[in-house]
């Protein structure tokens, strides 16, 4: 069965595809520059902020995509909150008791002590975990951001140390933040041997309905309206590779 | 007295150099040793002639054995003509000035009042006013005459100095600062607008961050580094080279919260930087900074469970959280690496 063919599943709507882009590449000028910022003693710190036109417009840039990243995140609490409590949206996000036996279930797998594949709903307890983590990242850097950019007024109600702290906070998030996507987001999506070498589905929000029975198989018979794979049967296995085992 | 010329030829044919400057001098000094002899000036004001013998042998030039005509060339001994081409003292001295060129060129070209006579200020020294002329001394022996040679122009600079922390100490403290030792007067002058003020972490941290020096006075050396790892070092470091105007502001360094020439002890209640004055400071550049603003300067405090615990707790968390998170997921990484592998 050629790509072309395969029949594809759409797993992204538009506004998520656009959500995902636009905190891509914010995220990516915040780091280009923020770490100039961080590291500013080092040449390629010196390189980089005068080729981007001084230190101030590494600054006014910074707080622009700051402040876009903020918005990006209130509206997207705003509409997933008002989504999920008129109930036009399924809180596909929540962390469940199943995660963290799919934690355990997955680790056994890959220890081999266990020849059980988790699995998974819509989204993977690794998903999960990372959405939480920059979600949580987001509002810890919106929030000391702010503090850091209005200094003057902040200390109109709140000790003054508190600005020293949100920088120190700040600069460990912003590490933090880049340390976990380009190990953990970018091996989990693109260089993981099932995905390898890249990945386009957040892109087109497409993928082929294979892949979703072996990634998802929870999440698309609740789809096609079939009963749940019971969790007890030998898994499918993980990505096409195990997949093609299962065929044969 | 044409006799003697003869015998001043026959003398430079004969002798070794040194022996000739000192002979030569005790020539010049046969009229010159005269403690009346003066000049009345076409401008105005005397210029006197008298130079004392011992003076210059102690003198730099003197020292080195300099004769006379080094400096004063194509004089002979009758050379008393009861004209000089020159009106006042000052354009003696800037004549003179191309005498020390011949040797010290770098130093007159590069130095920080050369440019200014170039384009005809008024007032602006040339080398003998401030070095003198047959009583030059050794930078180091000159050292706590500066304060007092910059002063005679630079007047309101060296009231505030003498006055300050450092101004106050000169005459029996050779660790405090003179004013060339912040600014560069012979070469590399900071002359754009805001390159001195730069430039302070580097100048006041040649003394502020000497462990040897500073123990004597329990000063703090750690006083650059907290600066550097703050908000305003940070800056201050991204905009080497920056000019200040145009719009442009510069980050905060240690003058522009110290002060310059009025630097106090920091517990004197007249410093810029004690608790009571601190808000008045920042408020130069922030604007309507409130009393709790100051506080978020650390004071030059490295962060620790009694200074500034809040930070010191927030670095503390992340320095344990940053290698835990990201060894966790490497580890994992590392675990789905492994079973792909197990299962091929």
């Amino acid at each position: 069965m050629s790509v072309e063919q395969a029949e594809q599943i759409v797993r992204f709507s538009r506004k998520r595809r656009i959500e995902h882009l636009s905190v891509m590449a914010l995220f990516v000028l915040l780091c280009l520059t923020g770490f100039p910022q961080k590291f500013y003693t080092h040449r390629w710190a010196d390189v980089l902020v005068h080729a981007l036109g001084g230190i101030d417009w590494v600054r006014r840039i910074h707080h622009l995509a700051g402040y876009t990243l903020a918005a990006v995140t209130v509206v997207h609490f705003g509409t997933g909150l008002a989504g999920i409590l008129s109930r036009q949206m399924p809180f596909s996000m929540m962390p469940t008791r199943q995660d963290f036996e799919d934690v355990f279930q997955q680790l056994r797998n890959y220890l081999g002590t266990s020849p059980r594949h988790p699995l998974y709903d819509r989204y993977t307890y690794k998903e999960k975990f990372e959405y939480w983590g920059l979600v949580m990242g987001n509002v810890i850097m919106v929030v000391t951001g702010t503090i850091l950019c209005f200094p003057i007024e902040a200390t109109k109600f709140l000790p003054g140390v508190l600005i020293p702290a949100a920088k120190m906070a700040h600069s460990n998030e912003g590490l933090m933040a880049f340390l976990v996507i380009t190990i953990w987001h970018i091996f989990n999506v693109h260089l993981n041997p099932d995905a390898f070498p890249f990945d386009p589905a957040i892109f087109t929000g497409r993928i082929t309905r294979e892949r979703y029975e072996h990634e998802h198989p929870l999440e698309l018979a609740r789809l096609e309206g079939r009963p749940p794979p019971t969790r007890t049967e030998a898994s499918p296995g993980h990505g096409p590779a195990a997949g093609g085992e299962e065929r044969a | 007295m044409p006799r003697s010329l003869p015998l001043l030829l026959a003398l430079l044919a004969v002798s070794p150099l040194r022996a000739l400057g000192a002979d030569e001098a005790e020539a010049c000094l046969e009229c010159h040793a005269d403690a009346s002899m003066t000049f009345d000036l076409e401008g105005g004001g005397t210029l006197p002639l008298t130079v004392d013998g011992g003076v210059f042998k102690k003198s730099v030039h003197g020292e080195q054995g300099l004769a006379c005509t080094d400096c004063h060339p194509g004089m002979t001994p009758d050379h008393a003509t009861g004209s000089l081409p020159v009106k006042t003292r000052h354009e003696l001295a800037r004549k003179a000035s191309e005498v020390c060129r011949t040797c010290h060129d770098t130093q007159v070209a590069e130095g920080i009042h050369h440019a200014p006579i170039g384009r005809g200020e008024q007032g602006v020294p040339a080398c003998s006013e401030c070095h003198g002329a047959h009583d030059i001394l050794r930078p180091k022996e000159f050292r706590t005459h500066i304060p007092e040679r910059c002063g005679s122009c630079h007047v309101q600079e060296a009231a505030t100095y003498a006055k300050s922390v450092h101004g106050s100490a000169v005459d029996t403290n050779d660790d405090v600062p003179v004013c060339t030792d912040c600014h560069r007067v012979h070469k590399d002058a900071d002359l754009s607008p805001g390159a001195l003020s730069l430039r302070t972490p580097i100048i006041c941290g040649r003394c502020h961050t000497d462990s040897k020096r500073m123990r004597k006075y329990g000063i703090s050396t750690a006083v650059v580094s907290t600066y550097l790892a703050d908000f305003h070092g940070m800056v201050s470091t991204l905009q080497r080279g920056t000019e200040r105007g145009n719009g442009v502001k510069l980050a905060a360094g240690c003058t522009d919260c110290h002060g310059v020439h009025d630097i106090q002890k920091t517990d004197d209640p007249r410093s810029r930087v004690i608790a009571a004055n601190l808000q008045t400071t920042c408020q130069k550049c922030h604007e309507g900074a409130p009393a709790m603003f100051p506080q978020a300067w650390l004071s030059h405090w490295q962060p620790s469970p009694k200074k500034a615990p809040a930070v010191w707790a927030v670095r503390q968390f992340y320095r344990l959280m940053i290698p835990f998170m990201v060894g966790g997921l490497i580890l994992q990484i590392g675990m789905h690496l492994f079973g792909v592998a197990r299962k091929r």
